[in-house]
């Protein structure tokens, strides 16, 4: 077992008027690999050292298989954390390091070599054990960081951007190394990144942050195709989801959605919700979600695009644009045969039923009605 | 390309560096020299030819500084002296600069004020009061008090050198032992000084050498010649009404034969802690 359980947590630093942390509640469940997702200084890496019991709580409460621990020192959570530096001791040879947290809960020394042993078999360091820390590449380090999390067999795994000092082939690997290995073990992890392909590849949930509070959590998937507001949007995605200003129009034929010249049918979402905002409304749409052509079916076409910048990047093109009178700066993810040239006019699709309407005011998705 | 011009002018251009240390090390290396020269010449020798090499040597005036005068009494007083006051430096002093280093509490900048302020206190201006501090506590003329004196003297400049290299070890090592398990105490005693172990031996050797050659403090605070340290010994052939220079030279030897051999020891350790952090 290794529910964690946190209801309105929040942290204010020494010397700072704000928190840093708002009010946050989230349930992670045993075996879950959650993932806290936001830009620098959302308060995420907070969130995961008041789990571990590296820092203060300013109010709320934490609790581990329903127990508050927010009393509980940090070495007595029964957590293992791997940390972006690895936090390796530079003085211990690797087999050291792995065995450190062992000996001291006392585990006799047969068991530690037998379980380091393994673990380090499992994670092909076995030819290293003798080795400093020093004397390894970025790859296993990173691995010896995360042998010392498994070898303790904690109830929950803590990881506070592991990845990041790795280099990008490296990171891939073992990105799905760490994968496997949380998924074979089954212990409840908590992953804090904020890389969205770390999140969208990693976890069985996400929870996107942003200014200390959450804004998101759902499965990855869930998240990236139905955000909750323009924060989200535009935070998942690579290149992120296109937002316009875009007119609501009320005619006697029913709601509809002007942008330049192209017009679309709003009748999916409710006309009261679309009436309250006014006239103005944020729409947004995936790259993917735009295309060259054909017309597809559900699809409209938007003309007096203008070709901006065509970026081939081998697997498929990212084609910037620029739609007249609506925004200057579009994108739409293409084929990698693309014909399209920059300076050249064109006409781009779009599939409304991918279209997301977005309150101007809040930034909060309308959502559509379920009729 | 390395330099320009004919390959022959090259130890011309570098003769002015040559020059300076060529001089320095003569400056700094001739009175050892001819101090170790003389310690194996008699003082007759040493009146009737003050720059002349050792013929015969006379390697039995070791012997007899050793035996002969209290040279072994000093020595191992100047030994207890200094082994221990450098040993509770060393502990006390890594305590405090780890504390000062990683810890923030209330205070914290006015206990380092007044730690690092001993730095600057000069010792002549402390050795009233401390001749009296002992003589209540009932340590004047004795090895303890002296030792006290020494650590407490030296502790503003052994934290000095100690909290800038903790200050550099990252705080995520503490918090992985913390979350391996271990208490405050054990986080010091197998993270915090094994790691800082460069800049431990930068302290040791540094408050090695001070000590081994303090005199003002001794010669203050010991009165009997049976608890004086290697220093005032040195001054037993230098009376007001007697000069051994040989044996004076003798004596000075065997006095820095252990600081020789300490830096011999540990000086690439020291370099390396007094230049941590210098480049990444």
């Amino acid at each position: 077992m290794g529910e964690v359980e946190i209801h309105g947590l929040s942290k204010r630093y020494d010397g700072s008027p704000d928190l840093a942390v708002r009010g946050i509640t989230l349930t992670v469940l045993d075996g879950e690999f959650m993932v806290l997702l936001g830009p620098s200084g959302c308060g995420k890496s907070s969130v995961l050292r008041m789990i571990a019991g590296l820092e203060p709580i300013t109010s709320g409460t934490v609790a581990i298989d329903r127990k508050i621990v927010n009393e509980v020192p940090a070495k007595d959570r029964d957590i293992a954390m791997v940390f972006q530096s690895y936090a390796l001791y530079p003085h211990m040879d690797v087999f050291a390091n792995m065995a450190f947290g062992l000996r001291r809960r006392g585990v006799p020394r047969s068991d530690i070599e037998r379980r380091v042993n393994a673990v380090a078999v499992k994670l092909g360091l076995a030819p290293y054990l003798k080795r400093k820390p020093h004397a390894l590449s970025g790859g296993q380090r990173q691995r010896v960081a995360l042998g010392r999390a498994i070898v303790r067999e904690p109830k929950v795994f803590l990881f506070d951007e592991p990845l990041s000092n790795l280099d990008a082939a490296l990171r891939v690997t073992t990105r799905n190394e760490l994968i496997r290995q949380q998924r074979e073990i089954g212990v409840t992890a908590i992953y804090v990144t904020h890389d969205q392909i770390e999140a969208m590849t990693m976890g069985h949930r996400i929870c996107i942050m942003d200014r200390g509070e959450v804004v998101q959590i759902g499965p990855p998937l869930d998240v990236y195709r139905n955000p909750v507001n323009t924060f989200v949007a535009r935070f998942l995605g690579n290149p992120p989801m296109n937002l316009m200003d875009v007119t609501v129009e009320d005619t006697p034929a029913g709601m509809s959605v002007r942008f330049g010249s192209c017009s679309i049918s709003a009748a999916s979402w409710p006309a009261d919700e679309l009436r309250r905002m006014g006239s103005k409304a944020i729409m947004g749409i995936r790259p993917e979600d735009l295309y060259e052509g054909p017309l597809r079916e559900g699809g409209v076409a938007i003309q007096a695009a203008t070709i901006i910048a065509v970026e081939p990047l081998g697997a498929e093109t990212l084609i910037a644009v620029s739609i007249d009178g609506v925004a200057d700066d579009v994108m739409v993810r293409g084929g990698r045969e693309t014909r399209l040239r920059t300076g050249q006019s064109a006409t781009i699709m779009l599939d409304v039923s991918a279209v997301h309407l977005f309150d101007p005011e809040t930034t909060r998705v309308i959502a559509r009605s379920q009729s | 390309m390395r330099g320009s011009g004919p390959l022959w002018l090259a130890p011309l251009r570098r003769s002015p560096l040559l020059i300076f240390i060529l001089l320095y090390t003569v400056v700094s290396g001739g009175p050892f020299i001819w101090v170790a020269l003389m310690s194996l010449r008699t003082t007759p020798e040493i009146f009737a030819s003050p720059y002349s090499a050792p013929s015969p040597p006379h390697f039995e005036k070791f012997v007899d500084a050793w035996t002969k005068s209290n040279y072994s009494t000093y020595f191992w007083n100047s030994t207890i002296v200094v082994v221990s006051a450098v040993a509770l430096l060393t502990l006390i002093g890594a305590m405090v600069a780890h504390c000062l280093a990683r810890y923030r509490f209330r205070g914290h900048r006015l206990v380092r004020f007044v730690i690092l302020s001993g730095i600057i206190l000069p010792p002549q201006l402390l050795i009233l009061s401390l001749f009296q501090i002992l003589l209540e506590f009932r340590l004047y003329n004795t090895l303890v008090g002296l030792i006290a004196v020494y650590v407490a003297g030296h502790l503003g400049m052994t934290v000095y050198i100690l909290e800038g290299f903790f200050a550099q070890i990252p705080q995520d090592l503490f918090d992985a032992a913390q979350m391996d398990g271990y208490s405050d105490l054990e986080i010091f005693w197998r993270i915090a000084l094994p790691i800082g172990a460069p800049a431990l031996f930068t302290a040791v050797t540094l408050n090695f050498i001070i000590l081994w050659n303090e005199f003002l403090y001794a010669v203050v605070l010991l009165t009997e010649d049976d608890k004086r340290t290697l220093p005032l010994g040195i001054m037993h052939f230098m009376g007001s009404h007697q000069l051994d220079i040989g044996m004076a030279a003798t004596g000075l030897m065997i006095a820095i034969l252990p600081v020789i051999l300490l830096y011999a020891f540990f000086s690439e350790m020291m370099i390396k802690g007094m230049t941590a952090g210098a480049a990444r």
